[in-house]
């Protein structure tokens, strides 16, 4: 038995495939999200690997902003509760995780069983999310995977507005002028974001074991930030970025067994 | 069409449609209407000169071109719309507007209406619960009154605010048993329905609206009673609107059993209290306000109070509409989130309220989200 969890987000489409043991046996990652390409080619990437199509999938669950525009989906579930249910998989211990994907970030807490207790989300605006260190990247002419790599290096967090995307890069772009080092603007640019999740996440009540997943959690950079920030530690989840398509497969394997 | 249908679709109707309700109402009395902005204001003076007060609580969807020059980003878009449809001309068939200054953009706006209707402006007091507030309140309405007839060229009498009171404590009263009947029925009130309902009041003379909600609730309560499967929750905050959000409630399955919103129940939470006096009637009916992040209260006793309703109606959650921007209302939700957890845990979400706003996705998640957690 297969069953397929598919998460189609703002920014990437991420798709996770369990067997009867509930054993990842295939995943993928296109970085291009709903509305594109990304989910035909995920998902094609993914049945590809087993030779499989998705007719052979017992279940499918959605999940992520485009949730709905995927027909072939048994169900459709909410990324709040796929990612409790992918993260609360891999580490049950976690019992806050602070999620940032392209355009959302959010705070949920778990209880003890792995049930999602309460959750906090960004409201309408780009500032602390992936889309907002991609406009940061471009105006600083680096890929967003050198963001950590420059991070890493910086002598001095220097401040950049979280209130504001808009206005956070004309920051930027005054700190450049002023020949701030880039290292320094982009430690500053991860703290911005650090400080918006970090604001939802307080509002949990921060119980440990706190785990961090979606793509920003790959950047390092904003993971030292948000520990620096809660003065606690931070997990990453194991390739974080499909934490929300694996609770989609895990659903769908819940929906199987029921029938 | 049953009676219900046919009524809900009349006040419905009502609701969408302002402007026709308006001109309706001049070619029945021939008299015009007077505009009231939110949130609370002395309606009851406007009723007595037998002009049509009319509810000013902005435009959903109303695309902001003109208004960003007079207002900051960060007002809330209640007022971006209502400056913007001022600066269009929409109000100005108005014989005035009556405006009241609970909160920062509403305290300047008298001062830059660009309609053309005159403008009567008046300030609750801040210190409630003295009798000095009484006294100041009852100058604030003497000079609503004065202004109304000086514009109008009328007189308006005690009696005939006495009367006008009794109109509304009628209408506040059948109010919140509509509220309670509607949450008896979640099948057949839907969200939207009773937000239809409830906001029709604002384009309508209220003895009409009184009848109607009465013949509406005769009707329901001869309905059975059915078991209800979805989740039931109390709605706090300024507005729910539009109403796609209120579609994506019932989409969910989510009844409104309850509400503490200022554009419904704090309208008609209380009754204007009993006396001769009508200016100190109505001076003693903001005492009476609770509950409300624009009414100053040391006991901040709104968080208890919404927990009361939970309790009272058994809903199984909050749902805090959070108007973008009104800072009244976000210096409430920390406290509200505490007297949440207080209160047994009383599971909350909180979502975020833009009547311009075109995309509802994201309340879309939080609402599912929140939902799949009540299990």
């Amino acid at each position: 038995m297969h069953v397929l969890g598919l998460d189609v987000g703002s920014a990437s489409s991420k798709v996770v495939i369990l067997d009867e043991n509930k054993n990842i046996v295939s995943s993928s990652v296109f970085q291009v999200g709903t509305g594109s390409s990304g989910p035909a080619r995920a998902l094609d990437e993914a049945l590809g690997k087993l030779s499989l199509s998705l007719d052979d999938m017992e279940k499918i669950v959605a999940t992520g902003y485009g949730r709905y525009a995927f027909e072939r989906a048994d169900k459709q579930i909410s990324e709040i509760s796929c990612h409790a249910k992918g993260i609360f998989h891999l580490i049950p211990t976690a019992r806050t995780i602070i999620d940032i994907g392209g355009q959302d970030a959010k705070a949920i807490r778990l209880d003890g069983s792995g049930m999602v207790s309460q959750f906090f989300m960004n409201d309408k605006c780009a500032a602390g999310t992936g889309r907002f260190l991609e406009v940061m990247a471009r105006v600083l002419e680096i890929s967003i995977d050198e963001l950590e790599e420059y991070d890493s290096k910086a002598t001095e967090v220097v401040n950049v507005s979280s209130t504001c995307t808009v206005f956070a890069e004309s920051e930027v772009i005054s700190h450049l002028s002023n020949n701030v080092p880039k290292e320094n603007i982009i430690a500053g640019i991860h703290a911005s974001v650090a400080s918006k999740a970090c604001g939802l996440a307080y509002r949990t009540g921060l119980e440990d074991d706190i785990v961090m997943s979606g793509g920003v959690a790959q950047n390092a950079g904003v993971v030292r930030a948000i520990s620096r920030e809660l003065r606690r530690p931070v997990i990453v989840a194991p390739n974080p970025q499909i934490a929300g398509a694996l609770g989609a497969a895990l659903f769908a394997y819940d929906e199987a067994k029921k029938h | 069409m049953s009676k219900i249908d046919t009524i809900i679709s009349q006040l419905d109707a009502i609701s969408k449609n302002p402007r026709k309700a308006m001109e309706d109402f001049k070619a029945k009395t021939g008299k015009g209407a007077v505009g009231v902005l939110p949130i609370y204001a002395p309606e009851e003076i406007v009723y007595a000169t037998g002009y049509l007060p009319m509810g000013i609580w902005g435009a959903t969807k109303k695309q902001i071109l003109k208004a960003t020059s007079n207002l900051p980003a960060f007002a809330c878009s209640i007022m971006q719309s209502i400056m913007e449809l001022e600066i269009n001309g929409t109000y100005d068939d108005l014989a005035a507007v009556v405006i009241s200054s609970p909160c920062d953009t509403l305290k300047c706006f008298g001062q830059k209406w660009k309609g053309k209707s005159p403008v009567i402006q008046f300030a609750h007091s801040q210190n409630r619960d003295m009798e000095a507030s009484n006294i100041y309140m009852v100058g604030e309405y003497a000079h609503v009154r004065e202004e109304l007839e000086k514009v109008l060229g009328v007189t308006i009498t005690d009696d005939a605010i006495n009367a006008a009171i009794e109109v509304y404590n009628e209408n506040r009263a059948i109010m919140r048993m509509f509220s309670d009947v509607a949450a008896m029925y979640p099948q057949i009130i839907t969200p939207k329905k009773r937000h239809a309902v409830i906001k029709a009041r604002f384009f309508m003379d209220k003895a009409e609206h009184t009848k109607l909600v009465r013949e509406l609730i005769t009707e329901l309560l001869q309905q059975p009673v059915v078991p209800f499967k979805g989740k039931k929750v109390v709605l706090t905050g300024i507005q729910a609107e539009p109403d796609e959000l209120l579609d994506i409630f019932e989409e969910f399955g989510i009844a409104v059993v309850a509400d503490d919103l200022a554009q419904e129940s704090r309208q008609f939470r209380t009754d204007v209290p009993a006396g001769s006096d009508p200016l100190y009637r109505l001076a003693k009916q903001w005492q009476n306000v609770t509950a409300c992040a624009l009414a100053i209260d040391r006991d901040k006793p709104r968080g208890k109070f919404i927990a009361d309703l939970v309790k009272e109606h058994g809903a199984d959650a909050v749902i805090v509409c959070m108007m973008k921007f009104c800072d009244p209302e976000e210096y409430d939700y920390p406290i509200l989130l505490e007297d949440f957890e207080k209160a047994n845990n009383i599971k909350n979400l909180k979502i975020e309220i833009d009547q311009q706003s075109e995309s509802l996705e994201q309340v879309r998640t939080r609402v599912q989200s929140f939902v799949e957690m009540l299990g």
